[in-house]
């Protein structure tokens, strides 16, 4: 049974509600549904889900691009309605021919509604029972998207409850909207690998507590002796880090503090290229195949003077092919690409070519926007006024870089600190990252470099206990921003991902930067969502914290292949704060939307 | 060489202008007349209109945070009842009409342009496009739920004042509580103080970066003083109104203070 049935316009009037259903939702998940997905460019999803306290619906939706108008159907999750589909398409329908733009209500409309509500749930009855006579199996195909949930479901409450394992298998858990193909081989097969990998995880658990005890004892036989960890240079006779003199070292300092005004503060000089629209038109012309290129340019010139009626999925889809491919040179992710290319393509069914327009413009255009849309950010990304903020609160603001090995974490960290300290904030960096060697000696030397305090405790610590400790520190001494290194950890590294939510959770920080390198193509789907998906549930709390801002490396290395930008915001929802954009200390600057989705569309 | 050229060119020049005047004969003189006096007659009321445009505008813009009630608001402007109730806008509403509670008027009064532009954080460049041509700029404030979203509403806020072209233009700005039907909901007054406050501290952040940071293209208030709204070259007023209930009288004062009927 439906729950309920809207009609509304684009510019958010409603127009028709069904009075039969008269339940009162609870929650607002169609103000959800158009914030996290319709506006996210996720509209080429199947459905939303929605949860509230007491409830989990599902919603469907359909547009009417050409009257600007968006039918929406919600029902609850654990039914299993075959027939919204049909019956969207149906309302929509009917309801275009009654639509009127001067009108907002629509009291005739609850008699057509019903008669094609029968219908539809009649048509449903009689598929059910032609499926379940045929094969039994199939219908369980149907269901699988509802079945997907549920079983994400009961995961992670399991995950919740046990803090056990059990939730790492689930790929195609996407998250909340759900992708048309639904993988029914997981449910199959979904017990034998979840015992395999119970038997693994058990096994790799006692080998690392083995590994770890001998590393330990044998560092212990031979350096313990030499280590000093106090910040005085003077006894470092022993330290292999510095060869220069104390000289060398005053050098340095003097040069660090030269180094002018970081790249943040510089305005970006966007060359126009606006008179290489025409060349982009008709590179994308010849991007089309040769055979169709000689009708396609006809037909598409005698169309763009006579305006056609409506747009086709089949029209959009040589204009949208051309324009992923062009994307996928740009080094977005394949998956990125085509879901945007389908929310476009949903946005612009249907819609009427105005004259004088042809189909690739049109699309380029929307695509255009939708870009624009999905990298601006959602919310303030003005890093100085949530430290000036906190300043008032008298806490420090609490930064945690994290990331896959070998982004620039501790170099960018470096970066950060350098120009925060240019606008007057008083920076400390915490070295939580006790794994790799030499990385407390690296931001040891930006430390003494840039002249600002440096927190550490060593190696082979628990980095949640020392990035506490770092905090505890900073509000001592009265430092207003607190920058805290973690180790590079592959984003399937289960343990190390515990470790990590550990820390996060252990210490509240105000921003997790997500640290990724711009040279990545595909993995950086992988990368982010499966950060995002363990921290969400490796968590112990109930509201974990998720990656709140992305910084981006290596910018400079790559030319105009910026896809990577696109990918991870798309996937995160998270803004990009900072790009980094060479290895000294002023290469850091913001990331330009408009500049971006020039590089990417040309 | 040189003046051979100069005198080939003369020549040649001399030759066309006779063949031009031969031509010109041809034409009876009332057609040619009447050509000319068309022309210049397009022209001077292209000069016309161009100049008029700029002068009168009635565009009121209706701005704010996502679910302060500007769709509402806008309804009830139009049609002098909310509907159905409304979703979160994706798309900007337009329409130019007579406000509702003026329809009853007797004789001939001018309609507004108004535009309800969508608060969602995304959608923000819309505003831009209308602020040129706006009269007058209504930003609505949830006056239920101010607190949780003072920052973001004085961020939105401040961005609005510092724009070049609310500067240069002087167009005034409404700051308008919404929601005031319900019990809890805060006054103008402490309104208009939290908003002063927190934009005061917000000029002190957002001077201490660069120009490139933010498009912040002007700067607020006196440097020194704590910032008050009577301190901008535009001006600000604050008023109380509820969409829900249709109680729009200071919003359509406002209106018909700035678009002339």
């Amino acid at each position: 049974m439906l729950e309920q049935l809207l009609i509304f316009t684009r510019g958010g009037l409603i127009l028709w509600t069904c009075k039969e259903l008269g339940n009162a939702l609870r929650g607002s998940p169609i103000d959800t549904l158009i914030r996290s997905c319709l506006l996210e460019e996720r509209s080429g999803a199947a459905s939303f889900n929605y949860d509230a306290p007491g409830t989990a619906y599902t919603l469907k939706w359909t547009f009417h691009n050409e009257l600007g108008l968006v039918f929406v159907a919600v029902y609850q999750r654990i039914l299993h309605l075959l027939y919204v589909d049909d019956l969207l398409a149906m309302v929509k329908r009917e309801f275009s021919e009654i639509y009127d733009p001067k009108k907002t209500v629509y009291s005739d409309f609850d008699d057509i509604f019903r008669q094609l509500r029968k219908e539809a749930e009649a048509r449903a009855e009689e598929i059910k029972k032609a499926k379940q006579v045929d094969k039994p199996v199939s219908n369980n195909m149907g269901n699988d998207s509802g079945d997907g949930d549920d079983n994400v479901k009961v995961r992670k409450l399991e995950a919740h409850s046990k803090g056990s394992f059990v939730a790492n298998r689930n790929a195609p858990a996407k998250g909340i909207a759900n992708g048309k193909e639904n993988g029914s081989s997981n449910n199959g097969a979904f017990d034998v690998n979840k015992l395999q990998k119970l038997r693994a995880k058990g096994g790799k658990k006692t080998d690392t507590i083995v590994n770890k005890v001998p590393k330990v004892e044998t560092k212990k036989k031979i350096t313990k002796k030499n280590r000093v960890w106090d910040d005085s240079p003077k006894e470092s006779k022993l330290d292999f880090t510095d060869p220069v003199s104390e000289n060398g070292d005053e050098n340095i300092q003097i040069v660090a503090a030269d180094e002018g005004e970081s790249m943040m503060d510089k305005e970006e000089i966007i060359s126009s290229e606006s008179e290489s629209e025409e060349d982009e038109d008709e590179e994308a012309e010849k991007g089309t195949k040769v055979e169709t290129k000689k009708k396609g340019w006809f037909s598409s010139m005698f169309q763009s003077i006579a305006g056609k009626a409506n747009l086709e999925k089949a029209d959009l889809e040589p204009a949208l092919r051309a324009l992923k491919d062009r994307l996928m040179t740009k080094n977005v992710a394949e998956e990125i690409a085509e879901k945007l290319c389908e929310s476009v393509a949903a946005s612009l069914e249907g819609k009427k070519l105005g004259s004088f327009t042809r189909i690739s413009s049109t699309v380029q255009a929307a695509m255009e926007e939708a870009l624009v849309r999905i990298l601006t950010p959602r919310r303030s990304i003005d890093i100085l006024r949530d430290v000036h903020a906190s300043k008032e609160q008298r806490k420090p603001y609490v930064v945690v870089f994290v990331g896959v090995n070998g982004v620039g974490k501790s170099t960018n960290l470096a970066k950060v600190a350098y120009w925060l300290q240019q606008h007057d904030v008083n920076v400390m960096m915490a070295a939580c990252d006790t794994f790799r060697s030499g990385a407390v000696e690296q931001l040891r030397t930006h430390a003494r470099r840039l002249q600002i305090p440096i927190f550490e405790k060593g190696y082979e610590k628990d980095p949640a206990i020392v990035a506490k400790e770092a905090i505890q520190e900073a509000t001592r001494n009265g430092s207003d921003v607190v920058l805290v290194d973690t180790a590079g950890r592959m984003q399937d590294n289960e343990p190390l991902m515990r470790a990590l939510s550990k820390l996060i959770h252990v210490n509240s920080p105000d921003l997790v930067l997500f640290v990724g390198e711009a040279l990545v193509g595909n993995d950086a789907v992988d990368q982010l969502s499966k950060f995002n998906q363990k921290l969400g549930e490796l968590s112990p709390s109930a509201s974990p914290r998720l990656i709140d801002g992305i910084l981006l490396t290596k910018f400079d290395t790559i030319d105009d292949k910026v896809g990577a930008a696109l990918s991870m915001v798309y996937i995160s929802g998270a803004p990009v704060m900072f790009v980094g954009c060479g290895q000294s200390y002023t290469d850091l600057k913001k990331l330009n939307v408009k500049s971006i989705v020039k590089t990417l569309l040309k | 060489m040189d003046a051979n050229k100069a005198e080939q060119l003369k020549a040649e020049l001399q030759q066309w202008f006779n063949q031009a005047e031969l031509l010109i004969r041809r034409i009876p003189p009332n057609q040619l007349y009447a050509a000319v006096g068309i022309v210049l007659l397009t022209v001077f009321l292209f000069v016309l209109v161009r100049v008029f445009k700029r002068t009168i505008s009635n565009t009121v813009v209706l701005t704010g945070l996502s679910g302060s009630g500007k769709t509402i608001l806008f309804y009830q402007l139009r049609d002098g009842s909310s509907h159905q109730g409304t979703v979160t806008s994706m798309e900007p509403n337009e329409s130019i009409f007579v406000l509702h509670s003026e329809t009853s008027k007797k004789g001939k009064i001018k309609p507004v342009h108004v535009v309800d532009v969508p608060g969602h954080s995304r959608l923000r460049s819309k505003l831009d496009e209308f602020l040129p041509q706006a009269a007058g700029v209504v930003f609505v404030v949830d006056a239920l739920e101010f607190l949780p979203n003072s920052r973001a509403a004085s961020e939105y806020l401040y961005d609005i004042l510092t724009k070049a072209s609310v500067v240069k233009k002087k167009i005034p700005l409404l700051i308008l509580c919404n929601k005031v039907d319900k019990v809890t909901a805060h006054t103008k007054e402490f309104i208009r103080k939290q908003l002063e406050k927190e934009i005061d501290k917000l000029r002190a952040s957002r001077t201490a970066l660069s120009a490139a940071d933010i498009t912040n293209e002007f700067t607020l208030g006196v440097p020194g003083e704590t910032f008050a709204f009577s301190q901008c070259r535009n001006k600000v007023t604050v008023a109380e109104a509820s969409g829900l209930t249709g109680d729009i009288s200071q919003l359509e004062q406002f209106i018909r203070e700035h678009v002339k009927p």
